[in-house]
């Protein structure tokens, strides 16, 4: 079975430079304000999920395993 | 009655301390339709973060879209200049809207992701230190001609791949580009000088490049033309538009920044207490209060309505960082230079896709000075009280910073 992860971006943080949404189109969507939402955690493959994260200029995307809590980014 | 707001941005008073007017601004008017230069000034934190969010209403394509003449005006003879100076800007992809915009930054966005440029992290500590021991002997130095103009330019050189015998003419070149935002009515002869001397430089590198790839960032721009997103003129404009922004902002960060903590020794003290902790939060701190670019333009794509103001299609619309900065609707005591302001949502690199690409290579230089300066010269002092800044209406440059610490 393919590893779950939790998706989370800080608002505090974010500046809707929407790259994540170019990478993982399924994940994250841009909100009223045009700040990004991870709005289906299982949207899109995880090695697509990590692309988006390290494309944030803000590191305001934190990516954990949903089993482990392991953080897998930043 | 309060007195009419003038609208002529580079009076001296104007440039010395941008705060007051914009700020003004701000208050009484956020969205202000300036006379003289025929365009809208937005001031207000949030109209800023709406208006660059909303970039299918506010077009990047500045010099493409703008039908009118330059401003301030330009000598008539130089009106085959300025098609130049459009031509060349409007092939920068930061003066593209999506979708080429968006393929356009997939092509250079992974090099100066977080990540990447963290690797470049010891390559600045060593730069820092040795311009910084180059200084020591001598017991003073013009931040800005010591520090923080050769750092950038040695960064942003090496990430180019551009000779070291080449540096100096290469910050030769950029002075000259800088005129893109002064106002002076002759100017379109030094921009052009820079922009030609830039294409003639870079050319030959470009082609190098694409027959030997490398992992510079020529190479990345090189490799945008293979994919078939940029064309030569593109690559050529944009090599330069990194050169210069490269370093331009990077400098005014590292200046004002230094003068920030020379005019508030209580935040130099507790950057001296813990330099290396204490740079990050410092280095977004500065950024906020005193700006390294001061304002951006944008072209309305269609009428928009701002605070109960009509923007027509094809309005020149100006955003200014600084006055957002301050904004006291976002920020708690606004005026209030504070080293452990968090969270700490500035504007200083714009917003939304056009966020600065170059922000976080910037915040790596920031951090390492700031940290450098309180660890090597605790004790520096300004060495002269009457600083200058250039005329410009993007730039917050001072003209020179001189310290000492004997």
């Amino acid at each position: 079975m393919a590893r779950k992860v939790r998706v989370r971006v800080d608002h505090n943080l974010c500046v809707g430079n929407a790259m994540c949404e170019t990478f993982a189109p399924h994940v994250f969507r841009l909100n009223d304000d045009r700040q990004s939402e991870a709005v289906d955690p299982d949207g899109d493959p995880i090695e697509q999920i990590l692309e988006a994260a390290e494309s944030c200029p803000m590191s305001a995307i934190l990516v954990e395993d949903a089993e482990t809590g392991e953080q897998l980014f930043p | 009655m309060a007195s009419a707001i003038q609208d002529d941005m580079f009076t001296p008073d104007v440039i010395a301390n941008p705060y007051a007017y914009y700020g003004r601004l701000r208050d009484e008017d956020p969205v202000h339709w300036n006379e003289t230069y025929e365009l809208w000034v937005v001031t207000r934190h949030d109209d800023l973060v709406w208006l660059t969010r909303h970039h299918e209403l506010f077009s990047s394509a500045v010099f493409k879209n703008d039908p009118r003449p330059a401003y301030p005006a330009i000598d008539e003879s130089d009106l085959g200049l300025y098609e130049y100076v459009r031509n060349y800007q409007g092939d920068q992809f930061i003066q593209h809207d999506r979708p080429d915009h968006l393929e356009m930054r997939k092509v250079v966005h992974g090099y100066f992701t977080p990540k990447s440029l963290e690797e470049w992290r010891p390559f600045v500590q060593k730069a820092v230190k040795e311009l910084l021991d180059a200084a020591e002997k001598k017991g003073r130095m013009d931040v800005m001609r010591d520090l923080a103009t050769p750092l950038p330019v040695l960064v942003i050189a090496e990430m180019m791949g551009v000779p070291d015998p080449d540096r100096h003419y290469i910050r030769e070149l950029a002075e000259k580009l800088l005129y893109i935002g002064r106002g002076e009515h002759d100017r379109m002869k030094l921009l052009t000088e820079g922009m030609r001397g830039m294409v003639v430089y870079v050319s030959p590198l470009v082609d190098e490049r694409i027959v030997n790839p490398g992992d510079d960032f020529i190479s990345v721009l090189a490799s945008g033309e293979k994919a078939g997103v940029f064309t030569r003129h593109q690559v050529l404009v944009n090599t330069s538009l990194l050169l210069l922004a490269g370093h331009e902002t990077t400098i005014n960060l590292l200046c004002n920044g230094t003068l920030a903590f020379i005019n508030h020794p209580d935040q130099w003290a507790l950057l001296k207490k813990d330099p290396a902790g204490a740079a990050k939060l410092a280095t977004e701190e500065c950024l906020r209060y005193d700006s390294p670019v001061k304002s951006i333009q944008r072209i309305a794509s269609e009428d928009v309505e701002m605070r109960g103001k009509v923007l027509r299609k094809d309005d020149r619309v100006r955003w200014f960082i600084s006055s957002a900065n301050r904004d006291p609707a976002m920020f708690a005591n606004p005026d209030t230079f504070d080293i452990n302001r968090w969270p700490n949502q500035h504007v200083a690199f714009g917003s939304g896709i056009h966020h600065c690409l170059g922000a976080t290579l910037a915040r790596v230089e920031g951090q390492e000075v700031f940290k450098a300066l309180a660890e090597r010269f605790p004790g520096f002092r300004l060495d002269n009280e009457r600083l200058e800044y250039q005329p410009s209406i993007t730039f917050r440059s001072l003209k020179s910073l001189p310290i000492n610490w004997q």
